[in-house]
C-alpha cells in the first residue's frame, strides 16, 4: 500500500469506525498458497473488516504459505512472520499494523490523562499560545530531560488558533514508523515515541497540516495550537461505498449525491437533479427544453419520480428550464434502470427516487442562492429533541426584469414564473418509532404573449411512519395524495374566452417490510394500492360573452394494488441473488361510459357497436397480472463482478401526446377497455471491476427490453378533448437494446466520469392492430431513438475553495420525420413527410464549464458562502432542438430551431448562515 | 441608464432562451423524385366544378408545378352506367371543369385515368349541402382590418372549410394619362389606362372550423383574413368573395393534417407531422402508390363584400414598389420627345404649358407610372364602384 494513500485511509477510517465494532475473533478457513503478503492483505481486508498498514519495502520478501483451519488472524501472522524481523499489532478498530523490529503501541496508558492534567513532568518550552506560527514550525523544541529510557511519552493539549477551543480528533503523527495519536474532547493527546529527532505532524480532519520538529529526550509536554478548518462532513465519502459499484446485487441503479450534482455546470447557476441524470450513462433527453428523460430507449411517462414517496408528475419548471427539484432540499437521487426494487412499480423504464431532507438535528441553519433568475431559501433544525424539519422554497423574479424592458422590446407580453416549496417534517417518538410528514407544492406560469396563459402544478402530501418491530424488521407505513393539474386560459377575444385543463389525483397507501431472516436472508415485502381519479380534459367558456361550449371528457377513476415480495439471497461470499415476484391488480372503476367496437375491426368511428354506462364504484374491468425481479450478482475476485438481471413491469396510465418531449399540453389517460396496459421486460447483463484500489470505477452493462402495447398516435389525430382516445391510437410494440460505458474516477483532485452508450430504441405497429400499419408495418426507430451518447464530466479541484468542473456531452440527433416532396394545394405550397422518423436531426453536441469558489470557513463569519460562475454551452453551438420546412416567398425553406443556442453566462451566490 | 441597459442585454439572452433560435436549415434529403398524383377540386352538385390535376416535385424544385395533361376526368354514380366528363380548359393546363348538376340525395365516384393508363378512382362522394353565410363583416382596430365569417352549422354540416378571392384597386406612384405613339404624344384611352389598376388574390389560404365545438353550432366571427395597415387593398376599394364549403369528418382530417403539416410545425409543442393521404385511391397497376387529394362534393355557399377605403379613413398606404416616384424636375421639349420616350423606359406624364403653348412633358419612369406591370387594367366582370 502506498504511504500517500495512507494519510487518507486513516481519516476515512477515523470517522468510519464505528461501522467496524465487529466481534474479536473472527476465524478464518482458507489456502493461502504461496502469494505474496499484500495479496494476503487484500483477501482478508474482503473477507472481514481488518485493515492493513505496512511499508511495502519491509514486506517485499514475505511470501504467505498457510492453510488456515478455524485460526484468527493474529494466529496467521504469527506464523507468517515468524523468522522474520517483522511484527505486528491489531487495534481496536481492527487496524493491523505491521513493522519491523517492534510491535507499536496501539493503547494509550490508562492512567494517561490524568497524568497529563496533574500538569506534572517536565516542560519543553512552555506554552506556545504567543509563538509565531512559521517559527513554531521549523523551531526545534528540546522536550524533556536525558534518561537512559528509549521511549519517551510526549503529551500537550491541541486548540484552535482562532478560537482556543480543544480541537477533538486532530491526528499527531510522525512519518518513520507512523506512530500516531487522536487528541480527546478535550483537545489533549499523547503519544509515545522513541527518544531522539522527530518530525510530527498535527492534522485535524480533512484541514492543514501542521508540523513540529522535536527533539525527545524524556517525557515532556508540548501544546500545539492549529488552524481550524470547517469541512462539511458531506464532503467526505465513506470508503466502503466504494465498493458498492462491485458487490451490489442489483444492476443498472445509478446514485449521485447532491456534491457530485453541485460540481455540474448548470444551466442559469441552479443545481439540477434531472440535467445531472442526464450525465449518466442510459438516461436521454430529446431536447433542452424538454421535460422529459428517457431511460434505455423507454418513453418519457415510464420513469417513475419519486420525491420522498410522491409521485412527481412533471418534474420541471417553464417546461423543462429548470428541474423542479429545490437543490438545497435533495440528499440524493437514486436512478433505477434495470433492477427496479420490488417494493416500486407501474412505470416500465425507471425509477427516479430523490430523497430529500428532514434537517440539522443540531441548531437551526438557514441556506440559500441568489441567481439571476430564481432565489431560493432553506431553514432547516430542530424543535425539541426528537424533531427536526427542513422548508425550502424557490421563486423566480423575471417578471420585474420583463417589466423593465416593455418600451424596449416586443416581448413585453411575455411572462414567466414558477415558484416550489417543500416542508419536511420528522418526528422520533420513541426509539422504535419514527413519523416524518413530507409536502411539496410547484406551481408554474407562463406565457408568449397576452392572450394564452399556461398553468401547472404539482401538490403532494404524505405520511409516513416507520416502526422497528424488532431487531431484525422494519416497517414502514406510508399515506399520502399526488396531485397534478394543467390549465390554459385562453383570452383571444371576449366570445371566444376558454379554459382549458386537465388534473390528476392518487391517493395511496402502501405498507413496507424489510425483514432481515438470517445473515443469508433479507426479505422485503408489502402492499401497495393507489386510487386514480383523472380529469382528463375539459373546456370551459371564460366570461359572459364567451359561447365556447362547456365540453369534457369523461373523468376516470382507477384502483392499483401491488402485492410484493423479494429476497435478497447471499448463497455465499460471491454470489448473491435477489429475486422477486410482485402481482399488479387493476380495476377500472366507473362512473364512466364504455364503447364497445365490433371484433375484428379496427377500433373507429363506424365499427362502433354500443356504448355501455357505469355506475359509480361498479368495476368496469380488471387488468392483473405478476411481475418479476431477478438479479444476480457474482464477485469474480476482490476488484470485479459481473451481475445479470431480468425483471418484467406493467404501466396502467398513459402519456398521450403527439410531441417528442413532454409538452405541459400532453394528457395522461387510464388503461380501459379498449387501451391495454403497458407490458415490458428487460434482460440485462454486467461487468463491474474497480481499478487501482478504487480510484477508478468500470462498468459495462448491456441490455435488451421488449415493450407491448404502447401508443402511437395515428396520422393527424386530435388527442385534446377526445372522449374516444382510443380511435386516434395505434398499439404499438416496441423494441430496445444497448450497451453502457461507464469509467469513474471517485478519489484525487481530478474526478469525474467518461460514459459511453450505444442503444437504440425502435417501434413497430402491433401485429393486430388493423387501423392504420405506421410505415408498413416494419420497424421504426421512436422518437427519442439515439444511438450513440457520450458524456465527460471532469472537476478539478484546484484547492480545498476552489474548483473547475467541465462537462461534454455529445448525443446522436433524434430522428424526424422529414419532408421528401412538395405540392400545391389549396393555394399554397404544401410538403409530402417521409416516412415517420426516416431521418435525423443533426447530432448535438455542448460543452459546459463552471468555476466554484467557497468563501473562506472561519467558524466566527456571520455566513457561509460560494459562488458559483459559468457558460452553458461554452461553444455556443447552435444545436438543434427540431427542424421544420415552411414556404418562404413561394420557395420551402428548412428551419431548425434551437433553444440554447448561444454561449449562457451564469452566476450563483449560495450562503449558509 | 447603464443599469437599463446591462438589464436589457440579459433579457434579451433570457428571452432568446424561451424563444429560441432559428436558423436555415439544410440537410441532405434524398433527391428522390416522387411524382405522385395530386387531386385537388370541389364537385359542385349546381354549377361548375373543377378538378385540377399535377404531381408533387422535389423539396427543392422551384420550377413551376408539373400540371398532368391529357386525362380523363369523369363522375360516375353509386351505381348504373352513365358518367359525367369533365373537360381540360385550353388555357390552364391540368384543370378540367364541369358545368352541371348532380343529385344531392346520390352517391358518386370521381374517376381519373391517365395518359399512362394508370387509373385511379375516389372513395364514394355523398353530396353536403352548405349552409348560407349567416354573416361576412370586418372590423378596424390597431392590427388593421380583420375580415370575419358568421354561420350556422347543423347536425349535417358541422365542418366548415372557407376559401376567398381578393380584388382590389390600386394607383400607380405617378399618374399619367399620356401615351408616346409614332412619335407623338396623345391622351390615353379607356383601354390604355395605366394610372388605375386591380390586383387579386385567389384562395390564397384556406380557413377551417369544427362548429359542434360551439353552442348551436353556431360559428360567431371567425377570423379568415387580416388586411394589414398599410396595405394597398384597402387604398381605394376592395372586393372580397368567401365561399363556405361544409365537409365531411374525413375531408376536414385531410384539410387538418395538411394545415399542420405547414403552418403548425416546429414550433417548440408542435406536434409531428403526419403522413397526409386522401379518398383517391389507385385501383389499377400500384396499388401501394399514395396519391394526395380529398375531393369533396356538394353545394358551397358563397358572398361577397367591398370596403372602400373612405370606411375606413384614414388608411395610409406605402407601396414599396413606389417608395421613390417622382414627376421628373426637368421639362422634356416636345421635339425631344421622340428620343427620350421611345425606348419605353420613361412614360410622358404631364404637358407642361407656357403662355398655352404647349412646350414639352414632364414624365416619370416605367415603374412608377405603367399600374400595368403591378396588376390589370381591365375591370373585372363582377366589379361593382
Amino acid at each position: 500500500m502506498r504511504m500517500r494513500s495512507l494519510l487518507m485511509i486513516i481519516f476515512l477510517f477515523l470517522l468510519g469506525q464505528n461501522l467496524f465494532a465487529q466481534d474479536e475473533a473472527q476465524r478464518f478457513n482458507a489456502m493461502y498458497p504461496g502469494i505474496t503478503f499484500p495479496r494476503f492483505a487484500r483477501l482478508i481486508e474482503s473477507q472481514s473488516d481488518y485493515h492493513f498498514y505496512f511499508l511495502e519495502k519491509d514486506i517485499a520478501d514475505i511470501q504467505v504459505n498457510i492453510s488456515a483451519s478455524d485460526n484468527t488472524l493474529p494466529q496467521m501472522l504469527q506464523a507468517i512472520f515468524e523468522g522474520t524481523e517483522l511484527k505486528f499489532s491489531i487495534d481496536q478498530e481492527k487496524r493491523v499494523f505491521v513493522s519491523k523490529n517492534q510491535a507499536l503501541s496501539v493503547s494509550l496508558r490508562p492512567d494517561f490523562f490524568t497524568f497529563a492534567q496533574e500538569g506534572d513532568g517536565d516542560d519543553g518550552l512552555g506554552r506556545q499560545k504567543d509563538i509565531a506560527r512559521e517559527f513554531s514550525r521549523n523551531k526545534l523544541y528540546v522536550i524533556g530531560s536525558p534518561s537512559t529510557k528509549k521511549e519517551a511519552v510526549l503529551r500537550g493539549k491541541i486548540t484552535g488558533l482562532d478560537t482556543g477551543d480543544p480541537v477533538f480528533g486532530a491526528v499527531i503523527f510522525e512519518r518513520i514508523n507512523y506512530t500516531r495519536a487522536i487528541a480527546n474532547e478535550e483537545g489533549e493527546y499523547a503519544i509515545t515515541l522513541p527518544v531522539g529527532r522527530h518530525t510530527l505532524f498535527i492534522q485535524n480532519l480533512g484541514g492543514f497540516i501542521e508540523q513540529r520538529q522535536i527533539s525527545l529526550q524524556g517525557d515532556g509536554l508540548l501544546d500545539i495550537s492549529i488552524e481550524e478548518n470547517i469541512i462539511s462532513l458531506d464532503e467526505v465519502t465513506i470508503s466502503s461505498e466504494k465498493m458498492t459499484n462491485i458487490a451490489r446485487p442489483e444492476m443498472g441503479v445509478q446514485s449521485l449525491n447532491i456534491q457530485s450534482m453541485r460540481k455540474l455546470p448548470a444551466v442559469l447557476g441552479e443545481v439540477d437533479v434531472i440535467r445531472s441524470i442526464l450525465t449518466l450513462p442510459g438516461v436521454q433527453t430529446v431536447g433542452e427544453a424538454s421535460v422529459g428523460f428517457n431511460v434505455r430507449g423507454g418513453a418519457a411517462d415510464q420513469n417513475l419520480i419519486l420525491m420522498n414517496h410522491a409521485t412527481i408528475y412533471n418534474p420541471s419548471h417553464l417546461f423543462g428550464l429548470f428541474s423542479a427539484f429545490n437543490p438545497d432540499m435533495v440528499e440524493s437521487v437514486e436512478l433505477y434502470k434495470a433492477g427496479i426494487p420490488v417494493q416500486y412499480g407501474g412505470r416500465l423504464s425507471s425509477v427516479l427516487e430523490v430523497n430529500s431532507k428532514y434537517g440539522n438535528p443540531d441548531k437551526i441553519q438557514v441556506a440559500g442562492g441568489i441567481g439571476l433568475m430564481t432565489s431560493r431559501l432553506t431553514v432547516e433544525g430542530p424543535i425539541g429533541e426528537n424533531t427536526t424539519f427542513m422548508i425550502g422554497g424557490r421563486t423566480t423574479y423575471s417578471d420585474w426584469i420583463l417589466d423593465l424592458l416593455e418600451e424596449n422590446t416586443d416581448f413585453n407580453d411575455a411572462r414567466a414564473s414558477f415558484y416550489d416549496f417543500n416542508f419536511n417534517i420528522s418526528h422520533q417518538l420513541n426509539e422504535k418509532n419514527i413519523i416524518r410528514l413530507n409536502t411539496y407544492t410547484s406551481r408554474d406560469n407562463f406565457r408568449f404573449d397576452r392572450d394564452t396563459t399556461f398553468l401547472y402544478e404539482n401538490r403532494n402530501i404524505n405520511l409516513s411512519w416507520t416502526h422497528y418491530l424488532n431487531e431484525k424488521t422494519e416497517a414502514e407505513l406510508v399515506v399520502g395524495r399526488d396531485m397534478y393539474s394543467f390549465d390554459i386560459e385562453g383570452r383571444d377575444n371576449p366570445s371566444n374566452a376558454y379554459d382549458f385543463g386537465y388534473n390528476i389525483q392518487q391517493d395511496f397507501a402502501k405498507i413496507n417490510f424489510n425483514y432481515e431472516y438470517s445473515d443469508q436472508h433479507k426479505l422485503n415485502f408489502g402492499v401497495h394500492s393507489i386510487r386514480y381519479r383523472l380529469q382528463p380534459g375539459r373546456l370551459s367558456p371564460s366570461g359572459e360573452s364567451s359561447i365556447v361550449m362547456e365540453e369534457a371528457v369523461n373523468q376516470e377513476q382507477a384502483l392499483e394494488t401491488s402485492f410484493f415480495i423479494g429476497d435478497n439471497f447471499e448463497i455465499d461470499d460471491r454470489l448473491t441473488v435477489n429475486y422477486g415476484l410482485r402481482w399488479a391488480i387493476y380495476n377500472y372503476l366507473g362512473p364512466n361510459t364504455i364503447r364497445e367496437y365490433q371484433d375484428g375491426l379496427p377500433i373507429s368511428a363506424p365499427n362502433l357497436i354500443a356504448e355501455r354506462n357505469f355506475d359509480g364504484g361498479s368495476i368496469i374491468n380488471t387488468y392483473h397480472g405478476p411481475e418479476f425481479r431477478l438479479s444476480a450478482r457474482y464477485i469474480l475476485d476482490n476488484i470485479s463482478s459481473i451481475k445479470a438481471g431480468y425483471n418484467t413491469g406493467r404501466q396502467f396510465i398513459h402519456l398521450i401526446t403527439n410531441n417528442a418531449a413532454i409538452a405541459p399540453t400532453d394528457i395522461w389517460k387510464l388503461s380501459d377497455p379498449n387501451i391495454n396496459p403497458q407490458w415490458g421486460d428487460q434482460l440485462s447483463i454486467g461487468y463491474y471491476r474497480n481499478l487501482k484500489i478504487d480510484k477508478y470505477e468500470f462498468s459495462v452493462e448491456a441490455y435488451h427490453r421488449n415493450l407491448r402495447n404502447l401508443i402511437d398516435f395515428r396520422s393527424g389525430a386530435t388527442l385534446i378533448l377526445n372522449n374516444a382516445v382510443e380511435q386516434d391510437v395505434l398499439r404499438t410494440d416496441g423494441r430496445a437494446y444497448g450497451a453502457e460505458f461507464l469509467l469513474k474516477k471517485n478519489t484525487g483532485k481530478l474526478n469525474g466520469w467518461v460514459s459511453y452508450t450505444y442503444s437504440r430504441s425502435l417501434l413497430r405497429t402491433a401485429d393486430d392492430e388493423l387501423a392504420e400499419k405506421i410505415n408498413g408495418g416494419n420497424w421504426y426507430p421512436s422518437n427519442f431513438d439515439q444511438p450513440h451518447n457520450a458524456v465527460l464530466v471532469g472537476n478539478y479541484e484546484w484547492s480545498k475553495r476552489f474548483s473547475t468542473s467541465i462537462n461534454a456531452n455529445y448525443s446522436t440527433g433524434r430522428p424526424i420525420t422529414l419532408p421528401t416532396a412538395q405540392f400545391n394545394y389549396g393555394g399554397n405550397e404544401r410538403v409530402y413527410f417521409s416516412d415517420r422518423n426516416a431521418y435525423r436531426i443533426p447530432d448535438y453536441f455542448r460543452i459546459d464549464l463552471s468555476v466554484n469558489l467557497e468563501g473562506n470557513h472561519k467558524v466566527r463569519k456571520l455566513a457561509h458562502s460560494s459562488w458559483s460562475v459559468g457558460v452553458y454551452n461554452l461553444l455556443g453551438r447552435r444545436n438543434p432542438y427540431s427542424v421544420y420546412f415552411t414556404p418562404v416567398n413561394g420557395v420551402l425553406e428548412g428551419f431548425q430551431l434551437s433553444i440554447f443556442a448561444q454561449p449562457i453566462p451564469f452566476i450563483t451566490y449560495n450562503f449558509r448562515i | 441608464m447603464r443599469v437599463n441597459n446591462i438589464l436589457y442585454r440579459y433579457c434579451l439572452f433570457s428571452l432568446l432562451i424561451v424563444l429560441g433560435c432559428r436558423d436555415p436549415f439544410e440537410p441532405e434529403i434524398v433527391s428522390q423524385d416522387l411524382a405522385l398524383l395530386v387531386v385537388e377540386g370541389y364537385i359542385e352538385i349546381d354549377g361548375d366544378s373543377e378538378i385540377i390535376l399535377s404531381r408533387t416535385s422535389t423539396v427543392r424544385d422551384t420550377s413551376n408545378v408539373r400540371m398532368v395533361t391529357g386525362a380523363r376526368v369523369y363522375v360516375s354514380p353509386e351505381s348504373g352506367n352513365s358518367f359525367w366528363d369533365f373537360d381540360e380548359a385550353e388555357d390552364l393546363n391540368g384543370h378540367y371543369s364541369f358545368t352541371g348538376n348532380f343529385e344531392a340525395n346520390q352517391n358518386y365516384y370521381l374517376n381519373i385515368l391517365l395518359p399512362n393508363g394508370q387509373m385511379y378512382q375516389s372513395e364514394l362522394l355523398t353530396p353536403v349541402i352548405t349552409p348560407e353565410i349567416e354573416e361576412l363583416g370586418w372590423l378596424r382596430d390597431d392590427g388593421g382590418v380583420e375580415i370575419f365569417v358568421s354561420t350556422q352549422g347543423d347536425t349535417d354540416a358541422k365542418y366548415f372549410l372557407w376559401s376567398f378571392n381578393e380584388d382590389w384597386i390600386f394607383f400607380p406612384g405617378v399618374s399619367s394619362f399620356l401615351i408616346y405613339e409614332d412619335g407623338g404624344v396623345r391622351a390615353r384611352t379607356e383601354e390604355e389606362r395605366v394610372d388605375r389598376c386591380w390586383d387579386a388574390t385567389r384562395q390564397p389560404r384556406i380557413v377551417l372550423q369544427n362548429s359542434a365545438r360551439f353552442e348551436g353550432n353556431l360559428i360567431v366571427e371567425r377570423e379568415l383574413v387580416r388586411i394589414p395597415p398599410l396595405s394597398e387593398k384597402l387604398q381605394r376599394r376592395y372586393s372580397i368573395e368567401v365561399i363556405q364549403r361544409a365537409i365531411d369528418q374525413d375531408a376536414f382530417d385531410f384539410w387538418e393534417i395538411l394545415r399542420k403539416n405547414s403552418d403548425d410545425i416546429g414550433g417548440i409543442f408542435s406536434p409531428l407531422p403526419s403522413l397526409i393521404g386522401g379518398n383517391i385511391h389507385s385501383i389499377e397497376g400500384n396499388s401501394e402508390e399514395n396519391v394526395i387529394g380529398h375531393i369533396s362534393m356538394g353545394r358551397s355557399a358563397r358572398k361577397r363584400i367591398y370596403i372602400d377605403g373612405t370606411d375606413v379613413f384614414p388608411w395610409r398606404v406605402e407601396i414599396p414598389e413606389y417608395e421613390f416616384c417622382n414627376l421628373s424636375q426637368d421639362t422634356i421639349a416636345v421635339n425631344l420627345a421622340s428620343s427620350r420616350f421611345r425606348s419605353g423606359l420613361e412614360i410622358p406624364a404631364r404637358e407642361v404649358f407656357q403662355d398655352f403653348f404647349l412646350i414639352g412633358y414632364r414624365s416619370g419612369s416605367r415603374a412608377c407610372v405603367d399600374c400595368t406591370l403591378r396588376g390589370s387594367n381591365v375591370r373585372p366582370d363582377f366589379w361593382e364602384d
